[in-house]
């Protein structure tokens, strides 16, 4: 994708993120924060789209904008709002979080500006290809090629997972008999 | 690749330090859990980032797997704060002091 405006695109998408994330942890009310998530979840997806990965942008938006935000805002309208938005917002503490957060992100900075600077990434990372004619990178059928063929242990795995989460929540949230 | 694989880094590392910060500073449990989810979201760039940068579709595939143990970890840790607010109703993250009670 190398149409003019992708780089001016790009900066927007990635300074809305930044912005998103930081509203979203500061805000006092939670549904506010909520909002700046959709934000935030819907400029990666314009990232992911700029970065060739069409299907996991479309992903995105739909698994995580699309149901896990939806079920964080169900369950906090079990919260007594106007009661949480009467609380301080951050522990005494929040400092420490910062400068910890901070230091973190220098830290892995520091730790992957040695190996990006040396020229050798492309050479030892050939990824093996399995076809003749390899489909475009992000594409459907790749990703469909990829999950039923190499990464099919994964995807049955990754269903497990989703199944021990379903009977967990159900057994976690329900009413139990003569409570 | 339209940017270098360093500035899809650099963003990635921003928002995973403010998901951190998010995670450590906040009260309420439901807001610690979106930070965690904005984590997940900046492991997630990484990963496509590097697969485009490297051509290869694993970065993607991982990413796809990342967003699916993030909807179960949803599920459970939602399912956790549904029980918790029965049993102890307006219990902030400060309240939670013992393992049972």
């Amino acid at each position: 994708m190398t149409f003019p405006a992708a780089q001016a695109i790009f900066y927007y998408m990635a300074a809305a993120s930044v912005v998103s994330a930081m509203l979203a942890v500061t805000r006092k009310n939670p549904v506010h924060s909520m909002l700046w998530i959709l934000s935030l979840f819907m400029h990666v997806a314009g990232i992911f789209l700029l970065l060739s990965a069409e299907f996991l942008a479309a992903v995105q938006i739909i698994v995580y904008a699309g149901a896990i935000l939806i079920f964080y805002l169900f369950v906090l309208m079990l919260l007594d709002l106007p009661g949480e938005e009467a609380r301080p917002r951050f522990g005494r503490h929040w400092p420490v979080a910062a400068v910890g957060a901070m230091g973190l992100v220098v830290l892995a900075w520091l730790a992957q500006i040695q190996t990006l600077d040396s020229t050798q990434v492309g050479v030892a990372s050939a990824p093996p290809h399995v076809a003749a004619e390899d489909p475009a990178l992000g594409s459907l059928s790749g990703v469909g090629t990829a999950l039923f063929g190499p990464f099919a242990l994964p995807f049955e795995m990754a269903s497990l997972i989703l199944l021990a989460a379903i009977v967990g929540a159900v057994v976690l949230a329900r009413r139990k008999a003569g409570s | 690749m339209i940017v270098p694989v360093g500035v899809v880094l650099a963003l990635s590392g921003v928002l995973f330090g403010i998901g951190v910060f998010g995670f450590l500073a906040r009260r309420n449990i439901i807001l610690m859990l979106i930070s965690v989810e904005i984590m997940l979201n900046a492991v997630n760039l990484s990963l496509a980032g590097f697969s485009r940068h490297l051509d290869n579709p694993r970065g993607q595939i991982l990413a796809l797997f990342v967003i699916a143990v993030a909807a179960a970890e949803a599920g459970v840790g939602l399912g956790l704060v549904i029980a918790l607010n029965r049993n102890k109703p307006g219990a902030g993250v400060a309240d939670l002091t013992q393992l049972k009670w």
